[in-house]
């Protein structure tokens, strides 16, 4: 009797023993996952508050003409980004508007359309569009495709909308080659892999009974993606592309090779222009006296804000979605 | 069996065999689905009824490496053709699913979608229409006022009516109802069984469904299946008091399966 009690006051030491080291097992894992949440944010909070201080001689001689000024002369120290901030949003605007509906596209043929042996290759081949390196689409836009554009395509584009207002204007020549629109097409094939990898991924989350329901309504394959598949996994579509827009925002190398790098605002998309990435990898290491580098560090803080605020407008709009369309998970 | 001769036979099913890939979920089925009468598939999970349904709408050619072989005539054409149109046919021949389906739009929508897919009509028509089918699935009263929400809002009794008003405002000719009520709650499954029986009026309506009472209340004629096979077709009546096979009794009765 007493030495079952004995024993089972052993078994309970025991398991206090063990119970206690499990809890601080769980505190010290609890700790590590924390720091390294804190770490990040930390970090974020670092990169904002040094842009700042680095931005802030700009910040001062310009005040908010920086935002609304186009001017950039290095000579007499008269800095201005908009011509930057204009050239990000049309190239990025203008990748979106060519690659979402390729990208959906794709991701429509590989769900339904595509014969199943082909599906893994064709997907995988896109996948590795991601992998490439910036700078390959960069020297591949200069040398190979900026060329074929000036010579062909771009010639008959310039004469074919030289009859037609507003285009007349949008559309004009003389053909470069280079320019805001051909750093939009490759930041467009650059993007194309994000969307089109994440939206076959939703729309293979969409049940299959859901789409049997609509076929077996006599549905055609476009009206079974175009209204019930794409509206099921529309938020998940619009994170890819949000992804997609993000990647467009802050790309480099490749827009830095093909758009031209003039500081200058113009009504053809035939142009050349700038965007502030670009701005910034032409010209930091050239840049002398403060003023010029407190410009381009500036220029760096308003690229962190569009992006942070485009992500955030992307963040309301899929919530706004996500009640509309009521109980959607 | 005595065959019921008075009734016409509105799809005539005929040597029909079914494959997955390489094995064989039909053997040669041969049976009658008679005009506006309540037909049930009944048999233990992977029996081939459902399988049998979804040769009805060749659903299953959403699939590769499926094939049905045989005769499916529906007034006499045989659907099994190459030169059948299948949207057409998918028209004809509406189908509900085990789970609710409703399409992520709202519910007005829901069942506007549906029927605009054959017909135009001025809006007032369009919601005449819409109007009868809510009523017809029992679903008007508890949505009259919120036409304007998502399908998705409702719960899931309601959402199975939903997609039950979908398919009538199409005006099939044919309802295939594949396990309608294996989620709803009591109440939604009494209301899709008097539906069931209010639609036979003029629908030819083919369910299936795990449920012997169910099976016995709402349908007009019983198919048993057994491993692919259909072991015995006859009036519900017949089938449920004195099946000529003891195996269809057996089953029946609870005793396998």
């Amino acid at each position: 009797m007493n030495d079952i009690a004995l024993t089972e006051n052993l078994v309970a030491a025991g398991r206090a023993h063990v119970v206690r080291r499990f809890g601080m097992k769980d505190a010290r894992f609890h700790g590590l996952t924390a720091a390294a949440a804190l770490l990040v944010i930390a970090i974020f909070g670092g990169v904002i508050v040094s842009l700042i201080i680095g931005a802030l001689p700009a910040i001062r001689q310009f005040g908010f003409s920086f935002l609304y000024s186009e001017a950039w002369n290095p000579v007499t120290e008269k800095f201005g980004a908009l011509a930057s901030i204009y050239g990000t949003l049309i190239t990025s605007a203008l990748a979106m508007i060519i690659a979402v509906p390729v990208g959906i596209g794709i991701a429509i043929f590989l769900t339904e359309i595509c014969p199943r042996p082909l599906r893994r290759p064709i997907g995988i081949a896109i996948e590795l569009l991601a992998g490439i390196p910036s700078i390959i689409y960069g020297i591949w836009g200069l040398f190979v495709f900026a060329p074929a554009f000036q010579t062909t395509l771009q010639p008959w584009l310039i004469r074919l909308a030289s009859d037609i207002p507003f285009l007349r204007n949008v559309l004009a020549g003389p053909p470069y080659g280079i320019g805001i629109f051909t750093a939009s097409l490759i930041l467009s094939i650059m993007i194309l892999p994000f969307i089109s990898a994440v939206t076959r991924d939703v729309f293979e989350t969409v049940p299959p009974m859901l789409k049997e329901a609509a076929y077996g309504l006599g549905c055609t394959t476009w009206e079974v993606m175009w209204r019930v598949v794409l509206p099921f996994a529309r938020s998940g579509v619009v994170g890819g592309a949000m992804l997609a827009l993000g990647r467009a925002l802050g790309e480099t190398m490749a827009v830095t090779f093909v758009i031209g790098n003039a500081h200058h605002i113009q009504s053809s998309i035939f142009a050349p222009g700038t965007t502030i990435s670009a701005t910034i990898a032409n010209e930091f290491s050239e840049a002398v006296g403060d003023l010029y580098i407190s410009s381009l560090i500036e220029m760096g803080l308003i690229l962190f804000f569009i992006t942070f605020v485009v992500l955030a407008a992307a963040q309301l709009m899929l919530r706004a979605l996500e009640r509309r369309a009521g109980g959607l998970s | 069996m005595d065959a019921p001769v008075q009734d016409k036979v509105k799809v005539d099913i005929r040597n029909l065999s079914f494959y997955y890939g390489t094995s064989q979920a039909l053997k040669s089925i041969t049976l009658p689905l008679l005009d506006r009468k309540v037909t049930a598939f009944i048999g233990p999970s992977g029996c081939g009824k459902s399988t049998l349904l979804r040769v009805m709408n060749r659903i299953y050619e959403l699939y590769p490496r499926q094939r049905a072989e045989g005769e499916v005539m529906l007034d006499g054409e045989n659907i099994l053709d190459s030169g059948q149109d299948i949207n057409l046919l998918r028209s004809r021949v509406g189908m509900v699913f085990q789970k609710p389906t409703p399409f992520p739009m709202t519910i007005y929508d829901n069942i506007a979608f549906g029927i605009k897919l054959y017909e135009r009509m001025p809006r007032s028509e369009l919601d005449g229409r819409i109007e009868v089918a809510l009523q017809r699935a029992a679903l008007w009263g508890e949505v009259k006022n919120k036409l304007r929400e998502s399908g998705l809002s409702l719960s899931g009794g309601q959402q199975q009516r939903l997609c039950i008003a979908r398919t009538v405002a199409t005006k099939p000719e044919i309802i295939l109802l594949d396990e309608p009520c294996s989620a709803p709650d009591p109440i939604s499954t009494a209301k899709i069984e008097e539906l069931i029986d209010e639609l036979s009026n003029e629908y030819t309506i083919v369910i299936v469904t795990h449920n012997m009472q169910q099976a016995s209340r709402t349908s007009d004629y019983t198919a048993f299946m057994y491993l692919g096979e259909l072991v015995e077709y006859g009036p519900t009546e017949k089938i449920f008091t004195a099946p000529d096979n003891k195996r269809t009794e057996q089953y029946i009765t609870g005793r396998f399966g």
